[in-house]
């Protein structure tokens, strides 16, 4: 795989030359316009060198040359990123064979069929994509995500899924199998990382659109120019030919480079390398998208869906504060919670015990004698009986019917003392005690969502990239509410089912916007497909991972903000190259029509601003920095342009100042300093 | 600068009340012309979508057409022909396509080929006409951007009647009277001969003329009653009325685009176009008063100013103030000769032209001309900020881009092969009038002006030849008429989309920063299109 | 009735609307504002007439030549700007040649000459300053009153507007010996070079030496006017503050004090003149 952050290694280039010289051949060079005129011109000045040689115009030739392979080479070097990924895919996908399950029959995983059921032991790779129906495994998917550490895949719930070519380490299970054969998982993986059945995406359809147009009217300006300078070279018959400019006008090979340096190249030459390194830079995240719209989408995306759990927060409640009962000291309560969650293996009980030794100073003890009550739907609370002492935490109503029947009286207090909590979105656990014949309520235990760290950072982010977030969430919503509050997103959706968040996409849409969500769940298929960007988690359903458009194998639900900054990259990299290629023509204009013209009209050598040293360098210069700029901005294309989230405006300055500005001023420099050198050749000056 | 700063500040004050007035015209019910609709029989609020919207333009075009062709052709069987013969075909068919295009430009001399009745009947007519199409086209566009999802973009018809009755006629008429007051002639007269003070004879004529000039400016037309337009005392008799013309003729296309931003609900947006205008029809005037002030080219220098074919009761500023604003507009009236300028003033006046007549442009055609370079803008732009190019709401995506470089293709191609053509055969040069780089502008300048839909000339030019009659026609119609089947499709595609809401990843195109980029990128692709013509012609000629 | 296809429909619309609309903006509109006008301002609606002794005379908006037969300037009357086209309203023009116009075609055996722009001025500079009495000398022109142009060779230099035998209006240009021209040569392949001279201040001013762009021009500058003024006065009996005061009372200044020039109206002018005595 390449190196990261798309560091470009000149043996890299190397590497792909002879897959970027196979690009020449017309018959594939002519999707690409504007290479394809190149191509036509080096082809055309060939001829013209061969007729009537010239150092000259053999530099022009060998130079037209260079400039159609650089082309290639970005396409070639950026496919060769996602060839190392195919390869290990490929090695993934042996022949293997499958057992059917009750038949025993063996047959060739490739003859499998949706429907089909397979068994696969300890030791067996998994046949094809299909869902565990039976039994529990550990699988090794490292094939398919890099990470070595085994995973858990059992049958029903939203860990069922597996994956063709991922081996089996422990136990038994029976796939059903989902894949229409020839189109697994792994084969949609290979063919994306290869680019082999890449589409243009729709803003790559329109920039080439935008690309040919210009290409045709500089091809106009150019061609029409001929009768203007035989004109002009008619009414100053005193001026004697030059290798520019003759009785017959302008020089083929002239000509040629003026066209050649005027048509958008850069951007040209870039642009499929900069869709192709966009894809690949999602495959360097372990996000596959399944289709190059999904990732431009994602750079569009205005609504962002997010999952509470484990997104927005840890996952789990914990222990954030014990509020003791009126006559309870705080360490009263902290003892006795603690007590009566050391056997409650439950997160919240774990976050229980620690939240005492953290703010408390209460060490786990052993106790003996103790006899633990464990939670319990009908009971819903748990606890322990150590002798003389009971003491139970759980739903405050539940733990306050049990004092009540013991002949304890909550107070007032108490009440108020859980609808706070629960009014702050957290939630509230009752300690009560039994000792003797007396019952009494304790205090309550404040469990709540803890929002992960830096999250409020990144929405705040998202907002000014004009991104709202909504957080899902199953909980009731004044939970929902607090947490919201507390972790910055614009809005929530509270006790939502897979029908709320459907419906919820779609007025989004009907809205104008564009909506991005994960998911994972059976019950998230249609809304992941319903969503323009879809991310499925690797460790979830196939249905899952059907019907969204892109797969995060690290199952990781935060990389959504990831997606889309990357998204946002494509499209401003793409922005970028073509104001700096338009740019660039200014400069070229001034060293080669004076290089022309001079001669007839002395007048416009003050058009040579950067006082080139002869027509020939000038035109020889320019072609080179064509060329030359092109390799250079190799690296930029498939690292992309580097994006910080903030307003469009501030964007727009940032990249206009650099790509604009700079467009305007590097070819004057470059061309300058690149004919300092050719003057020096014979035949130049 | 004292003419253009009160330009600025009379434009100032009434772009905004004229623009909510167009407003309303567009957008409000039918108000007392509905009669006229009864007469053409066509329901007002019949919605029509962007074919047939595109089909009644192009055949209200053909009969318009027709019937202006028709009265040159039998100007000899008419009233008030003033004896003059019937106008030859192919100054006919040019003469034709010119008004019906808004071009108006002119290969023949007013006074001693057209009669009165064909001036005022058939000329005139489609000095309003012509205006109100490109108007009604641009109203079209705008609706575009403002309906969701709908398949229609207005009724042509109700379009044109409203534009001509409600806003041209009114604003005509008082332009006609004030300009009637000041001197400018409006009568039957025919031509008859004075004997002068000095023992000779002269030639006086009379006609139509103030309610002709009134329009004229007004519908960024710019034919003259006369050949030599409004340099000619009885068009334009004082610096007043001179001041007044340019007034009239930057009138709607800078007030325009208040009624966008009506239209589209954000004024800010068209002031954000205004301001695009605004920058580089000032650059345009100040360059241009520079070049013909400093008179740097060897007559100038040997005459000591530059006021060969310029009047001495407008003198050199006006008259490169007026030369700016009616190359910067569509219009084409010229009160001094183009063609006599100093190098670079001259061209100046055809690189206003050359920007696609966007700064303001002509009636109309100004605005959809601009919002096309803000969409082109608006791509190359909205790509950098990261997201799907989007323009008040609407995505720029394949189709509208490529609606956008098909607009913004056609005049350049047409002027540089119609130029190129021209140089390249024995009667496209024999046309010249000068010699060396600037006989090669006089013909740059005459497709520059025909595709464009200018009209004016650098005059020296001799264009009643068949070759020129036809080329020039041909890029006077396809100049003009497949720019707005482009503009109504883009509609259309606009019209049918949803617009996606504005959020802080929206590119703003109401900023000073939207504004400088749509002048950046108009100066450069124009400048990029051009300078290899420009550079043997004006260039070549101006820098020594 | 059937209803007709579309395209038909269309155009029978399009057919209504040309007539609806040439009716109202091609007949209804140019008679109202032609009774309005005729009605309100009749002097400025029929063209600013002016009459002497009862007769009409021209236009105060349009000049005219005040030359006599022979086409030589009637010494009594301020002189109209050059024109294009002698003050004939029937075919107004513009000389439309361009400000690098300086080189002559000369007049050859069954060729007939040319004049360039540059020349024009000159000669027009020439005759204006000896009907006023001062030096018509000015920059790039030669003393004979034609453009001072070199077409400068590898090995010779030509001062083209100048028909041998003249004298060209230098000696030598850079080391060589300037040469006349030779009416039918073609010196298209040699280098143009105006050559400037050391004129500063011309006294004959620029609107005196150039066309107007209507070749109607009603109007001389003030400048041309006071330089005409000795002349008048000499030849009329005036005072010359007589004729100055006369001047002043024929210029229309800037419309607002800023709009266009101060000008002299000479038709107006020239009748006064008539008056005054």
């Amino acid at each position: 795989m390449s190196p990261p952050g798309g560091l470009l290694d000149p043996r890299q280039l190397l590497s792909s030359l002879p897959d970027a010289a196979k690009k020449l051949n017309p018959l594939t060079l002519w999707r690409n316009p504007v290479m394809f005129i190149v191509e036509i011109g080096a082809v055309a000045t060939t001829v013209l060198a061969i007729l009537e040689p010239s150092f000259f115009a053999w530099a022009i030739t060998a130079w037209l040359w260079l400039t159609a392979l650089f082309a290639n080479l970005a396409e070639a070097v950026a496919e060769g990123r996602g060839k190392a990924q195919a390869a290990s895919l490929r090695a993934a996908k042996r022949d293997t064979t499958a057992r059917m399950h009750e038949s025993e029959a063996v047959i060739n995983a490739a003859d499998l069929r949706p429907g089909d059921l397979v068994v696969v032991e300890a030791g067996e790779i998994i046949p094809g994509d299909g869902d565990i129906v039976e039994g529990i495994a550990s699988v090794d998917e490292s094939a398919i995500t890099g990470e070595s550490a085994p995973v858990i895949r059992e049958s029903g719930g939203d860990r069922s899924a597996v994956t063709g070519g991922t081996k089996v380490l422990s136990d038994r299970i029976v796939v059903r199998i989902t894949q229409k054969p020839g189109e697994s998982f792994i084969d949609r993986m290979i063919a994306l990382v290869e680019g082999a059945d890449r589409q243009k995406t729709p803003n790559e359809i329109a920039l080439n659109i935008l690309l040919a147009a210009l290409t045709l009217i500089f091809l106009v300006a150019t061609v029409t120019m001929q009768p203007m300078a035989i004109y002009a070279k008619r009414v100053n018959p005193g001026v004697p030919d030059s290798l520019a400019l003759t009785a017959d006008g302008v020089s083929g090979v002239v000509l040629i480079s003026l066209l050649v340096c005027l048509i958008p190249t850069t951007i040209g030459a870039l642009l499929s390398a900069i869709g192709i390194a966009g894809m690949d830079r999602l495959v360097q995240r372990n996000v596959l998208a399944l289709s190059g719209r999904a990732v431009e989408a994602a750079g569009d995306v205005s609504t962002l869906l997010l999952d509470k759990t484990g997104t927005i927060t840890l996952g789990n409640r914990q222990a954030a504060a014990f509020v003791p009962a009126t006559g309870v000291s705080p360490d009263e309560l902290a003892a006795a919670a603690q007590l009566a969650s050391l056997a409650d293996d439950t997160p919240e009980g774990r976050s229980i015990v620690v939240f005492a030794k953290e703010g408390f100073g209460l060490r786990e003890r052993k106790i003996t004698g103790a006899h633990w009550a464990p939670f319990t739907a009908q009971t819903r609370m748990s606890g322990v009986d150590v002798p003389d002492r009971q003491i139970r935490k759980g739903a405050a109503s539940a733990v306050m019917s049990w004092v009540r029947q013991h002949g304890g009286h909550p107070g007032e207090q108490i009440k108020e003392l859980v609808d706070g909590i629960s009014a702050s979105g957290g939630t509230p656990l009752v300690v009560g005690e039994r000792v003797g014949g007396t019952s009494r309520v304790l205090g309550v235990i404040h469990l709540k969502d803890v929002v992960k760290q830096g999250m409020r950072e990144r929405f705040a982010e998202m907002r000014r990239m004009g991104i709202r977030t909504i957080m899902i969430t199953g909980d009731n919503p004044l939970t929902a509410k607090a947490i919201a509050d507390e972790a910055g997103v614009d809005d929530f959706l509270a006790e939502a089912t897979p029908e709320d968040k459907l419906k919820l996409i779609k007025k989004e849409q009907e809205g104008g916007r564009l909506v991005a969500m994960t998911g994972d769940g059976t019950n998230d298929a249609p809304a992941l497909a319903q969503a323009d960007v879809g991310v499925a988690m690797n460790t979830g359903t196939s249905a899952a991972k059907e019907a969204g458009n892109m797969v995060d194998l690290d199952s990781n639900p935060t990389k959504l903000i990831e997606i889309v900054e990357i998204g946002k990259q494509l499209l401003i990299t793409r922005g970028a190259l073509t104001t700096f290629s338009i740019a660039n023509d200014i400069a070229k204009y001034f060293a080669i029509i004076p290089a022309i013209f001079a001669a007839v009209y002395p007048g416009l050598d003050a058009l040579n601003v950067m006082r080139l040293a002869s027509p020939q360098s000038a035109i020889l210069a320019a072609v080179i920095f064509n060329a030359i700029i092109i390799v250079l901005l190799i690296p930029l294309a498939l690292r992309g342009v580097r994006y910080r989230p903030s307003s469009a405006a501030d964007l727009l300055a940032r990249n206009l100042y650099r790509y604009g500005l700079g467009g305007v001023v590097a070819p004057f420099v470059g061309i300058k300093i690149i004919d300092l050198f050719v003057q020096h050749l014979p035949g130049i000056s | 600068m004292l003419v253009l700063a009160s330009l600025v500040v009379a434009l100032v004050l009434v772009h905004r009340p004229l623009g909510d007035y167009m407003y309303r015209v567009y957008t409000g019910p039918p108000g007392r012309e509905r009669a006229l609709y009864r007469l053409l029989g066509v329901r007002p609020d019949t919605e029509q979508p962007w074919p047939v919207y595109a089909r009644a333009v192009l055949a209200f075009a053909l009969v318009s057409v027709l019937v202006v062709y028709g009265l040159q052709r039998l100007q000899n069987w008419l009233i008030l022909s003033l004896g003059f013969d019937a106008v030859p075909a192919p100054v006919a068919w040019n003469t034709a396509i010119s008004f019906v295009t808004n071009t108006n430009w002119q290969s023949y001399a007013g006074e001693n080929t057209m009669g009165h009745l064909v001036q005022m009947s058939a000329l005139a007519v489609q000095n309003f006409v012509s205006a109100a199409v490109g108007m009604a086209v641009a109203v079209a566009l705008v609706r575009g951007f403002t309906r969701r999802g709908s398949d229609t973009v207005g009724n042509f018809w109700a379009d044109l009647i409203r534009g001509t009755v409600r806003i041209l006629l009114p604003i005509a008429f008082v332009g006609a009277l004030i300009l009637a007051a000041a001197g400018v002639v409006q009568n039957f007269t025919a031509p008859h001969e004075v004997a002068t003070i000095a023992g000779g004879t002269q030639h006086l004529t009379g006609g139509p003329i103030a309610g002709q000039e009134a329009i004229k400016e007004l519908g960024t037309n710019g034919g003259g009653f006369y050949n030599t337009n409004s340099a000619h005392p009885f068009e334009n008799p004082g610096p007043g009325t001179n001041w007044f013309e340019i007034f009239l003729l930057l009138l709607i296309p800078f007030s325009f685009p208040r009624t966008f931003g009506r239209m589209v609900g954000q004024p800010r947006q068209g002031h954000a176009i205004v301001a695009v205008m605004a920058t580089l029809a000032l650059l345009s005037v100040i360059l241009t008063n520079v070049f013909e002030l400093s008179g740097d080219a060897t007559v100038p220098h040997a005459v000591g100013a530059a006021m060969e074919g310029k009047e001495v009761r407008f003198g050199v500023s006006d008259s490169a103030t007026f030369a700016a604003a009616t190359t910067l507009t569509s219009t084409g009236a010229t009160n001094s000769a183009h063609d006599s300028f100093t190098p670079l003033g001259g061209m100046m006046t055809l690189l206003n032209m050359m920007l696609g007549e966007v700064a303001p442009g002509g009636t109309g055609s100004g605005l959809y001309g601009m919002l096309i370079l803000a969409i082109l803008t608006v791509f190359i732009a909205g790509l950098m900020v990261g997201r799907t190019p989007e323009y008040l709401g609407k995505r720029i995506s394949a189709r509208e881009i490529k609606l956008a470089s098909l607009y913004f293709l056609v005049t350049p191609v047409l002027v540089l092969t119609g130029t190129g053509l021209a140089m390249a055969n024995r009667s496209g040069l024999a046309a010249m009038h000068n010699t060396g780089p600037h006989g090669f502008s006089e013909i740059l300048y005459a497709f520059t002006s025909a595709a464009n839909n200018n009209g004016s000339a650098f005059a020296g030019i001799t264009a009643d030849t068949p070759w020129y009659e036809v080329a020039l026609g041909l890029c006077m119609a396809f100049g003009r008429f497949l720019p707005i089947i482009f503009v109504l499709a883009l509609a259309g595609s606009l019209a049918a989309q949803k617009p996606v809401p504005a959020s802080a990843g929206t590119l703003p195109t109401h900023r000073p920063q939207f504004v400088g980029m749509v002048v950046g990128i108009t100066v450069i692709l124009v400048a990029l299109t051009f300078l290899p013509a420009l550079a043997l012609g004006p260039l070549a000629e101006g820098i020594h | 009735m059937k209803r007709l296809p579309r395209w038909v429909r269309t155009h029978l619309a399009a057919v209504r609307a040309v007539a609806v609309l040439t009716l109202i903006t091609g007949v209804l509109y140019p008679l109202v504002v032609m009774g309005v006008a005729q009605v309100l301002f009749p002097r400025q609606a029929n063209g600013s007439l002016v009459e002497k002794n009862g007769r009409t005379v021209g236009s105060a908006l349009v000049g005219q030549l005040f030359t006599g037969p022979d086409g030589k300037p009637i010494p009594g009357y301020f002189q109209s700007r050059p024109s294009a086209d002698a003050y004939d309203m029937l075919s107004t023009t513009a000389s439309n040649l361009g400000p690098e116009d300086v080189v002559d075609t000369l007049p050859a055996p069954g060729k007939t000459g040319t004049k360039s722009l540059l020349t024009q001025v000159c000669a027009r500079s020439r005759s204006a300053g000896e009907l006023e009495g001062v030096s018509g000398a000015r920059p790039y022109c030669t003393s004979e009153g034609v453009g001072a142009v070199l077409k400068v060779f590898p090995n010779r230099v030509v001062s083209v507007n100048q028909p041998c035998p003249t004298t060209p209006f230098i000696p030598k240009y850079q080391g060589m010996v300037v040469e006349c021209a030779r009416p039918g040569e073609d010196y298209a392949a040699g280098r143009t070079v105006p050559v400037r001279g050391d004129i500063r201040n011309p006294a004959v001013p620029p609107d005196a030496v150039t066309a107007s762009g209507s070749s109607l021009d009603p109007d001389i500058s003030v400048e041309y006017a006071r330089l005409q003024a000795p002349r008048i006065a000499r030849e009329r009996g005036l005072p010359l503050d007589r004729v100055h005061a006369l001047i002043q009372d024929h210029t229309t200044g800037r419309t607002f004090g800023f709009i266009g020039e101060p000008a002299v109206q000479v038709l107006p002018l020239n009748l006064a003149l008539d008056q005054a005595r």
